[in-house]
């Protein structure tokens, strides 16, 4: 029997779907947010109950569309004088097939109730505490055990596990590591928990996001996860708790995170030079980027108390964690100009551009702010704006001069001058001039 | 009674058409079906009440008193019992006033002879005391709203001021609307005459009338008894 | 009179239409034209949502797009959503309540007339003023879930979510009247002998959706005012400073929404439960359990709402109850897939387009149905929920479910409607290229969900593993368009091209196929006496239906005998209540004869402007809150009162003045 054309082209239309399915095999670098990459005992739960959800939804899908299939070929019309027997039902087949369904959902429904059960029990009491606040459009992260207070960049030791605490500021938001845990909201006037141990990753550098519509950056309210070694993070978390490595008034009384960084391993300022120079070099790379605005940050660099491990390498950064957000057109900064971060730090410690209003810089005295990011080692991560831009010389003057360009609906105001901002649909007279800026990113840049 | 006046209206108001498959006016399946829908508008209401229950930030509050220091002003608890049963009292009666108006129609053919059966069988008599009651009710009400506004409470102050204004103003908007009703009611009664044949509309007003009442019944021990 | 039908002798188009011009269609109260109106402009706002989604494709085509900004993105999605749902999928399904449901039970117009024209009106106003926010440029944006406290005046401060609260609730109104009007029409306006479980499948579901409509409006009406209050009068019900829970708001929401979704999607179940048969020439299998599942699917349907919320930690006993209710539902929706099939089974397959788009709702809900039961687990929800996985299950419902039953409904009903018929050439292509289309739209999302790729965000960073399914999707969006084109251009032609339908040109077996297309104004000439569920078969081809009960005795059970044909003892109006047609009302084929209602002498209903004036009044009164927050009080007080009194007046004229002429 010839295989009706009708028949034909349904076969084709469903070739490129099953191609498509064979491709959920593929490797973590082709798909950094794959659920189907476990690393922690939460997703392989959680990645074996969708496992049996897969291969009972695929046979009920195969079985189901080849019956139907079946149907349409066997019984298609043959003759016009057709007349088929009037059958109004049969209740065996349809007890049948009310049966059947409902064990296969008991099949599905019982790992389902444990995993419930399992993935929302209480936390080890001797889990690494995250507090997790949402902001609109940031992630503020919290160590409370290492009195740390970051953004947009989550280190996690592998092995331990990891209890978040998620709270958010102003709207709802959602937590997501897709390689780690399911998702978790984040509610106005709510505490939610959710935890899971890194235990099978290594080390490693993955991404994160917001999952519920938050407003206008939603898309861009993103984050980076480092799974690092416990060694790696005890001095991460060491470096971080410490006052700001640039410039920093001592406080009354030493936090003892200085001498003890002091004694970091030798290799360690290598790598961090290395880190430098590399970035430098990348920035010159860049086109129509001659000249190496940090090229003041050396000396400045002498003055950095190097802490051990201080951040995730950035030449070990797969690239699906480097943003590739282009920058909006019409904003430019003469990357030609040579900042200094003394005068970087004195103009934000006088208060220009009203950094001070929304920013902290522990050891800085001046930078009390709390309603933005935590900048005190604000050079220690790789992206800025919520994972939107990588974290060098060129995007932090522009994010600087016009913040508001660069990410829709960001609070942080537009500072540059004579720069248009979009939010208040005016120019901005009083700001920042390019010189004054490239001095602010060489201070930033100093703030290991 | 009403199944047959019901069906009897059907036959005089929709002459030529085939007779309807309940045997009862469309209007009255049209209201039971109002009804079950406005039954989920007020558990809606209801519940968001019960779940902002004692979740204020501020004062007042509904049964709890508040002194220093946990207030900085004294407030006294806010729901003043007494004189809500009065006006649960006055609701209630408005129901039976309309069950006589709704009697007194569907027999405004049968002759009276007696003071007491003239009096029963007056629809205007019974139609006017269920909207005066009512409006009586809507005096309370008002009376209540005011007396919260002057202790400090109005719909912005916190969580329990904003559903408790909304549900029993809700409930106050639907007692208004039906007194407006019954008022369109008694102005055709003036004008014409409300007989049998009309029983029909005067019944749908009733089923209102009553369920309103019924609603207010649940308020008044969810909201105000049940501390 | 039992003939078949032959072309008619007077032109199709005159046969109901007994005065035309504008004012005619403002004014009228007759069900069918209220449902040309509702399919027209449903259509309208199908296209128009269907241009917000090519919109969005276009952004989402290439990763770190310009097409949109942020804003415009999310103006774009929210009224997509809002408009597929409450402006396109909602009426369009109304446009066939309104057509079918009078025809299938035999009756002359729906228990309500001018108040059915009155929901088309506030419909058609609130779909305006919904899109009207674009000529202010205020679109919505907080989506058409519209989660506080993003939608309260603290994070969105301008007129945009204003419009979508006042929309709604103007939109709300419209669904809610019609609702209590089909309920009415259904139970009370039956023609002898149509019992319950007799009524065509496409009322079953149109009458089980008219109940999910009235229970499910007043919860979200509640939320929608309190979010109204919180912005324009101050109150905390949202109000995170005073305490408040925001999930107040999604728990409303949802105990609306997850019923909605069987709104969306329960007509276009009746629908293809109508065409399938039709084209397999065989009754439909197991009707009393395909009545039944629809009730089950839609009673279950309140019970599974907080399915939408597993992220947000309800605890486990929360999230195993919903988790297993929400894994219930799939049981008799399976029931259904089953039925279809085996109605199909065994029986002579036309495949017309109409057909076409039946069978693709068969295979394509399915998809819907199977990703549906992977996120009622809730853990593993938690990795699928906010992705596109979500995006693509949902479209399989809603597009592969719902529009493709609609589709199949137009094509089917066109005839019916028009007088003519589509072209099925270009009906072919139609098909082909939506079904295409589709599955290379939404097919991808699947991947793109599972691959982490959030729903909502207005672009995406290049080398997250998401390109290629999304330039797949848009290419498939664009298939989609260049089908709906085709669709748009057989449509407005064959009303004049179209080779003439006749009474039934599908050989189909309910009672709106044995009258004339278009069917008179008073619809039936004479009422006719139902005796089984497909009267019309036993009247065209008596020795073909096999008496073959349903069983033994279960349809005896519920007085309804399959094989005996009778009417049944305890149905309220025997013909023989009705003496003086009992005797020839029987079932029989009405011809079109062009004589109008007076001339037969059958009491029709006036046409009346009384509601669509009531309805501009309740739209003025809406419209009259947007001016509270450009701070022009006195305004927004004479606009309200202005409104409200046009609507008061009205509705005073409407109520006291009787629906038809005395005789």
């Amino acid at each position: 029997m010839p295989v009706p054309p009708r028949l034909r082209r349904l076969t084709t239309a469903a070739l490129p779907v099953l191609a498509a399915v064979a491709l959920t095999a593929c490797n973590n670098a082709a798909y950094p947010n794959s659920i189907f990459h476990n690393h922690t005992e939460f997703n392989r739960e959680v990645g074996t109950l969708f496992k049996i959800l897969i291969y009972l939804g695929t046979a009920v899908f195969i079985f189901v569309e080849g019956l139907l299939l079946y149907v349409l070929f066997r019984y298609r019309r043959r003759s016009e004088s057709d007349r088929p027997e009037h059958v109004h039902g049969n209740t065996t087949l349809e007890i049948l097939w009310t049966a059947i369904p409902a064990l296969i959902l008991a099949f599905i429904a019982v790992p389902t109730v444990r995993t419930i059960f399992s993935t929302q029990a209480k936390a080890r009491g001797d889990a690494l505490q995250v507090e997790v606040i949402g902001h609109q459009w940031w992630w503020e992260f919290r160590y409370p055990q290492y009195k740390v207070t970051t953004a947009d960049e989550l280190y996690l030791p592998v092995g331990r596990t990891v209890n978040f605490s998620l709270k958010t500021q102003d709207v709802l938001h959602s937590f997501w590591v897709p390689q780690l845990g399911g998702k978790r909201d984040l509610i106005t006037n709510h505490t939610n928990f959710l935890w899971f141990t890194p235990d099978s990753i290594g080390v490693a550098a993955l991404n994160g996001m917001c999952v519920e519509y938050c407003g206008a950056s939603h898309a861009n309210m993103r984050f980076k996860t480092f799974t690092v070694t416990p060694a790696e993070f005890e001095q991460w978390a060491a470096h971080q708790a410490s006052p700001a490595a640039y410039g920093a008034i001592a406080p009354a009384a030493p936090a003892g995170a200085a001498p003890a960084t002091g004694a970091a391993p030798a290799a360690t300022p290598a790598v961090a030079t290395a880190d430098t120079t590399k970035r430098g070099a990348s920035v010159s790379a860049a086109p129509g980027a001659p000249a190496q605005v940090a090229a003041d940050t050396g000396a400045a660099a002498a003055t950095v108390q190097q802490a051990g491990y201080v951040s995730y390498p950035r030449e070990k950064l797969p690239a699906w964690t480097i943003p590739k957000t282009p920058t909006p057109a019409g904003l430019t900064f003469n990357t030609a100009l040579v900042g200094n971060a003394d005068r970087g730090l004195k103009l934000l410690s006088t208060g220009q551009g009203g950094c001070v209003g929304c920013h902290m810089i522990a050891g800085n005295p001046v930078m009390m702010g709390v309603i933005g990011p935590n900048l005190t080692h604000v050079a220690s991560r790789t992206t800025i704006a919520a994972g939107l831009y990588p974290n060098d010389a060129k995007h932090l003057a522009l994010w600087i001069k016009n913040a508001r360009m660069m990410k829709p609906g960001v609070i942080m105001p537009t500072l540059g001058k004579g720069q248009y901002d979009p939010v208040t649909k005016a120019v901005v007279p009083m700001g920042l001039t390019d010189e004054q800026i490239a001095d602010i990113v060489a201070y930033l840049q100093a703030l290991k | 009674m009403t199944h047959a006046a019901a069906a009897h209206s059907a036959h005089d108001d929709t002459h030529g058409h085939p007779p309807t498959s309940t045997g009862l006016d469309n209007k009255k399946i049209a209201i039971w079906a109002f009804i079950g829908s406005e039954c989920m508008l007020f558990a809606s209401l209801i519940s968001t009440y019960l779940i902002y229950k004692g979740r204020s930030v501020v004062g007042p509050y509904p049964h709890e008193a508040c002194l220093p220091p946990g207030c900085s002003t004294p407030l006294k608890a806010i729901l003043n019992i007494p004189v809500t049963s009065a006006s649960t009292f006055v609701l209630l009666m408005s129901s039976l006033a309309m069950v006589l108006a709704l009697a007194a129609v569907e027999t405004k053919d049968q002759p009276k002879t007696t003071t007491g059966e003239k009096i029963l069988g007056s629809s205007k008599l019974w139609l006017w005391m269920t909207a005066i009651l009512g409006t009586t009710f809507l005096g309370f009400q008002a009376f209540e709203f005011t007396s919260f506004v002057h202790e400090g409470l109005t719909i912005r102050t916190n969580l329990f001021g904003s559903s408790f204004f909304t549900l029993t103003g809700f409930h106050g908007a639907h007692v208004t609307a039906g007194v407006l009703w019954l008022l369109t009611l008694l102005a055709i009664d003036y004008r014409r005459g409300l007989g049998p044949k009309d029983a029909i509309n005067v019944d749908l007003a009733a089923l209102y009338w009553h369920f309103v009442d019924v609603v207010w019944i649940a308020i008044f021990t969810l909201v105000y008894l049940i501390k | 009179m039992a003939t078949t039908a032959a072309a008619p002798a007077i032109p199709a188009t005159d046969s109901y239409v007994g005065t035309s011009g504008v004012w005619s269609w403002l004014t009228t109260v007759d069900h069918k034209r209220i449902g040309t109106l509702y399919l027209f402009t449903s259509l309208f706002f199908f296209l128009l949502g269907g241009l917000e989604a090519g919109m969005i494709r276009w952004q989402l085509a290439v990763p770190n797009n310009h097409v949109l900004s942020a804003e415009a993105y999310n103006q774009m999605f929210t009224m997509h959503g809002t408009t597929m749902v409450f402006l396109a999928i909602m009426p369009l399904s109304a446009a066939f309540f309104n057509y079918l449901i009078p025809l299938q039970i035999g009756a002359r117009d729906v228990a309500f007339p001018r108040l059915n024209a009155f929901s088309y009106w506030v419909f058609l106003f609130g779909g305006i003023f919904m899109n009207a926010s674009w000529f202010v440029g205020a679109a919505p944006n907080g989506g058409w879930f519209g989660y506080a406290p993003l939608t309260t005046l603290q994070f969105s401060p301008g007129l945009n979510i204003d419009f979508w609260v006042l929309g709604l609730q103007i939109l709300g109104v419209s669904s809610l009247a019609a609702a209590f009007n089909f309920i009415t029409t259904i139970i009370n306006m039956r023609a002898p002998g149509m019992n319950l479980m007799r009524m065509p499948m496409f009322t079953w579901n149109a009458f089980v959706v008219q109940f999910l409509l009235i229970l499910a409006f007043p919860v979200i009406t509640i939320a929608l005012v309190f979010l109204q209050f919180d912005r324009f009068f101050g109150t905390n019900f949202y109000t995170i400073a005073a305490g408040a829970d925001p999930l107040l708001w999604q728990h409303l929401f949802w105990i609306f929404g997850h019923p909605e979704v069987y709104i969306l999607v329960l007509p276009a179940f009746g629908l293809t439960s109508e065409i399938i048969p039709t084209f397999s020439r065989k009754p439909i299998f197991g009707y009393p359990v395909m009545a039944y599942a629809t009730m089950l699917i839609a009673f279950l349907g309140f019970g599974v709402w907080a399915h939408h919320m597993f992220a947000v930690g309800m605890g486990p006993i929360a999230d195993t109850v919903f988790g297993v209710t929400t894994m219930l539902i799939a049981i008799p929706t399976g029931v259904k897939i089953f039925n279809w099939v085996f109605t199909m089974w065994g029986g002579s397959l036309q495949f017309t387009t109409a057909m076409k788009f039946a069978i693709a709702l068969v295979a394509l809900f399915t998809i819907g149905g199977i990703s549906g039961v992977m996120h009622a687990s809730p853990p593993a929800d938690l990795q699928q929920t906010d992705t596109y996985f979500i995006v693509a299950h949902f479209h399989y419902v809603l597009f592969g479910g719902s529009m493709m039953g609609i589709f199949g409904g137009i094509y089917y009903y066109y005839p019916k409607m028009t007088g003519r018929m589509l072209s099925e050439k270009l009906g072919n292509w139609h098909f082909w290229l939506m079904f295409i289309g589709m599955n290379l739209t939404f097919f991808p999302m699947h991947f793109s969900g599972l691959y982490g790729m959030p729903r909502r965000i207005y672009t995406y960073d290049a080398g997250q593993g998401w390109e290629r399914f999304n330039l797949t999707s848009s290419i498939g969006t664009a298939v989609l368009f260049i089908g709906l084109l085709i669709f748009v251009y057989n449509f407005l032609i064959a009303g004049r091209r179209g080779a003439i339908a006749g009474n039934d040109p599908w050989g189909a077996g309910t009672l709106e196929w044995s009258i004339p297309s278009p069917p008179p104004e008073y619809n039936f000439a004479r009422i006719p006496r139902v005796t089984s569920r497909l009267p019309l078969w036993d009247v065209k081809t008596p020795t073909l239906n096999a008496e073959v009960p349903h069983t033994d005795r279960g349809d005896r059970r519920l007085d309804v005998d399959v094989g005996t044909k009778h009417t049944g003892h305890s149905h309220p109006n025997p013909a023989n209540s009705y003496p003086q047609q009992a005797t020839e009302s029987g079932m029989h084929i009405e011809e079109a004869t062009g004589k109008s209602a007076k001339d037969l002498g059958i009491p029709m209903p006036n046409q009346t402007i009384k509601p669509l004036i009531c309805a501009a009044g309740l739209t003025i009164m809406f419209t009259g809150l947007l001016f509270i927050h450009e701070d022009k009080h006195s305004l927004a007080i004479a606009t309200i009162l202005t409104g409200a009194l046009i609507m008061t007046m009205s509705l005073y004229a409407w109520v006291l003045t009787p629906l038809e002429d005395h005789h």
